[in-house]
């Protein structure tokens, strides 16, 4: 079973007819949101996903933005930046239930229908830090349903616990298993660890995110990645994933050869020109814009988000649809003035959310 | 820390240098400066500088230094001044440190970790200076840049006569933890705000080049500083018929977006984001009801009404816009944070009563469209010459 089935023809004239209904369900359900869509002089019909209007994923740190009544909020997630502003999105009972299922179908995608035993490249007590704990902690959470008879490959403080690693091997390593982090902490403490103690991975499959900010210090790109993993670990299912918590259960996939992320079915990317916000095509770098049909409980079905991006090709690839990267983030908006606070908020975040 | 400008060495310790007002030791060394700043090179790379030489010349000197004397008393420098300049402004620290210095004080400067560019290419031409200057400048003029050294805040603090801090309520807030002698006050600069009016009428009598004139004052008013200089103007109130304000928005906003275009001021896509959610979120509570994007220079927002006026920073080349009646309509809504009320098509008398009737409870400058950054000794309110001397009276 596989959630990236969708020739690009097929997904655009499904998302259009989706999306718009999701455009006016909103502008119904949320006044702030009718509000922004009225004064910009928003219509009601769209014939492209492309000219769904956007809202900037900031604008969830700024304000309530949610189509359910105070009584119906069964879960608000929050994610953190480093300006101390955080996204709230809130989920009814529904919508929570969906985007569980769909993530779930999305990584079923790579590991298929059964779980499996499930190596977490992070430390335990990332879930005691509350501070921490609402982003990369939720990620880790999030990511563990998928698994079974889990284990963590750091210890307490942070470094690898290479005796857990060896006995999660030991009872797993002779079958699939699932291996999640973030990207940084399974490059410095998965990878360094299996090369230097010639542990085998050929058996796992590797689901990471979170950037690769980190890692260009050590002039480690994507490529380089999958290449060293391969050659050093024997681990060739690697996956890379983006997705953020305003458009939670949405991720887009790295698919088998690398290279690209893909789009779920229920959701699709348009890189759009930072000048003229026109849809730009493949090959153009511009800012990025996710789509997707899962956000019923708040507005969050059209975002464009502060990373920047590219499609490479359309229907051409692993799987059928869109296929990009993100290539980093827009910089930070700052001005001269008299006041030494006047800053935007275009703050650096982790990457992923599950 | 590291010196900028001046003689290196305690800040704080005390000194037998003696300066007058108007000292012309400090004349010499002001006017041969500002010869520097006008220097074609330096005005083309960085036209603010121009504006900078131009407040300096001789003849402006000694205007200044007249202003300062006083029949009812003896005029002498306030003693130790301690400036605390904005990061992100590179030319006001020379203003307030050019008339202190003016006044014969001894002045330290902070000068930010952030400071760049025209900020730079200042102190190269204050060292150049220096060279042949008479030694007393250096020693008793300095400029320092250190980090967030609280020790040294706090010497130079109770070192003060007079500490005049700049960059807003956060910064006057930081600097204030530190105490002064109980002798000596701060000046300070918070956050403040600026306003645009368009008389409806006037602009309508006006003739396309008058127009043109007007805007083209009004942009450079409002980029230069990406509108967030105290004195950028932000929202415009459109002032007369309700009827005619829409049509009067359109001619407007049509007409700076021309001018920005054709003199190249360009808004970054993040800057250009920051706009979006700026507006978005005006729009979400109710505070806007118009979002126009013309390009990613000009934003156009119309607000609900006047009670929705914006007082926070938007993104450079966000303009709130909102119609009233008349001047009157503005004055219950103008307070002490607003600096700025720049206009065009207005009578004299117009802006005269507006002024008489807002009695000092709002509202700083009120100055035509091209003048809103244009420094002037009367600052915030303050007469800043006074503010760097103090008076001796004498009964015989």
């Amino acid at each position: 079973m596989s959630v990236f089935t969708l020739p690009q023809a097929a997904k655009e004239t499904a998302l259009v007819k989706e999306l718009s209904e999701l455009v006016a369900h909103h502008r119904a359900a949320c006044p702030p949101y009718a509000r922004i869509l009225d004064a910009s002089g928003a219509g009601d019909r769209f014939d492209t996903v492309a000219d769904l209007p956007w809202l900037p994923v900031r604008l969830f740190k700024n304000l309530e933005l949610k189509s359910i009544g105070d009584d119906e909020v069964f879960k608000v997630l929050t994610s953190s930046g480093t300006t101390g502003e955080v996204s709230r999105i809130y989920l009814d009972k529904a919508a929570a239930a969906t985007q569980t299922r769909m993530l779930g179908a999305t990584v079923q995608s790579v590991l298929g229908p059964k779980r499996l035993p499930m190596l977490l490249v992070d430390t335990k007590s990332l879930l005691k830090d509350r501070r921490s704990f609402s982003a990369r902690g939720a990620g880790v959470l999030g990511m563990a349903t998928f698994g079974r008879d889990h284990v963590w490959a750091l210890d307490s403080d942070g470094k690898p616990d290479v005796d857990a690693i060896r006995g999660f091997l030991a009872a797993h390593g002779d079958q699939p298993f699932l291996i999640f982090g973030f990207t940084y902490l399974v490059w410095l403490h998965l990878y360094e660890v299996a090369r230097e103690h010639g542990l085998d991975l050929s058996n796992g499959t590797l689901i990471h995110s979170g950037g690769w900010k980190k890692l260009v210090d050590q002039a480690v790109d994507p490529d380089e990645f999958r290449r060293r993993l391969r050659v050093d670990a024997g681990l060739t299912r690697v996956h890379n994933f983006y997705g953020m918590v305003e458009q939670i259960g949405t991720i887009f996939l790295e698919g088998p050869s690398g290279g690209s992320l893909y789009c779920p079915d229920f959701a699709d990317v348009v890189v759009r020109d930072p000048d003229t916000w026109a849809e730009l095509p493949p090959g153009k770098p511009g800012l990025l814009e996710v789509v997707s049909t899962l956000p019923t409980s708040y507005p969050g079905h059209v975002l464009l988000t502060e990373d920047l991006g590219v499609v490479h090709g359309v229907d051409d690839g692993d799987w059928p649809g869109k296929r990009f990267s993100v290539r980093g983030r827009l910089p930070r908006a700052e001005a001269r003035g008299c006041s030494d606070t006047y800053q935007g908020g275009a703050a650096p975040r982790a990457g992923a959310i599950a | 820390m590291r010196f900028r400008f001046g003689a290196e060495g305690d800040l704080t310790a005390p000194s037998a240098d003696r300066l007058a007002v108007g000292d012309a030791r400090i004349i010499d060394f002001l006017s041969r400066f500002a010869r520097k700043l006008l220097a074609p090179a330096v005005a083309r790379r960085h036209p603010e500088l121009g504006s900078l030489g131009f407040f300096l010349r001789p003849a402006e000197l000694r205007r200044a230094v007249a202003a300062m004397q006083r029949p009812d008393a003896l005029t002498f420098p306030r003693g130790n001044v301690f400036h605390v300049p904005p990061a992100n402004v590179d030319t006001i620290f020379v203003y307030s440190w050019a008339l202190s210095a003016l006044a014969g004080n001894h002045n330290v400067v902070r000068i930010s970790e952030r400071s760049a560019n025209a900020a730079d290419t200042v102190l190269e031409a204050l060292n150049a200076t220096l060279a042949d200057a008479d030694p007393i400048i250096g020693r008793t003029q300095r400029m320092v840049t250190y980090g967030r050294e609280d020790a040294i805040t706090g010497a130079l603090s109770s070192w003060a006569d007079l500490r005049v801090i700049w960059g807003g309520d956060a910064a006057v807030d930081t600097i204030r933890r530190h105490p002064l002698r109980p002798s000596a006050r701060d000046l300070t600069f918070p956050d403040r705000t600026s306003w645009a009016a368009l008389c409806t009428a006037g602009w309508a009598a006006a003739d396309d080049a008058t127009r043109r004139a007007a805007v083209l004052g009004f942009t450079n008013d409002a980029y230069w500083f990406d509108q967030a200089a105290c004195s950028s103007p932000r929202t415009v109130f459109l002032v007369g018929d309700p009827a005619d304000a829409d049509r009067v928005q359109d001619e407007f906003l049509t007409l700076l977006g021309a001018v920005v275009a054709e003199r190249g001021w360009t808004v970054d896509p993040a800057m250009a984001v920051e706009k979006r959610v700026n507006a978005y979120g005006l729009a979400a509570v109710g505070a806007a009801t118009g979002l126009t994007f013309a390009g990613n220079a000009v934003t156009g927002i119309a607000l609900a009404d006047i009670e929705a006026l914006p007082r926070r920073w938007l993104g450079a080349g966000a303009f709130p816009f909102v119609a009233v009646r008349d001047l009157a309509d503005l004055v219950p809504v103008m307070n002490r944070q607003d600096q700025t009320f720049s206009h065009f098509g207005f009578t004299a008398t117009q802006l005269r009563d507006f002024a008489t009737a807002l009695g000092g409870r709002g509202v700083d400058r009120i100055v035509p469209f091209g003048s809103a950054l244009t420094f002037s000794a009367v600052w915030d309110g303050y007469d800043l010459p006074r503010e760097f001397t103090r008076l001796t009276t004498l009964q015989v």
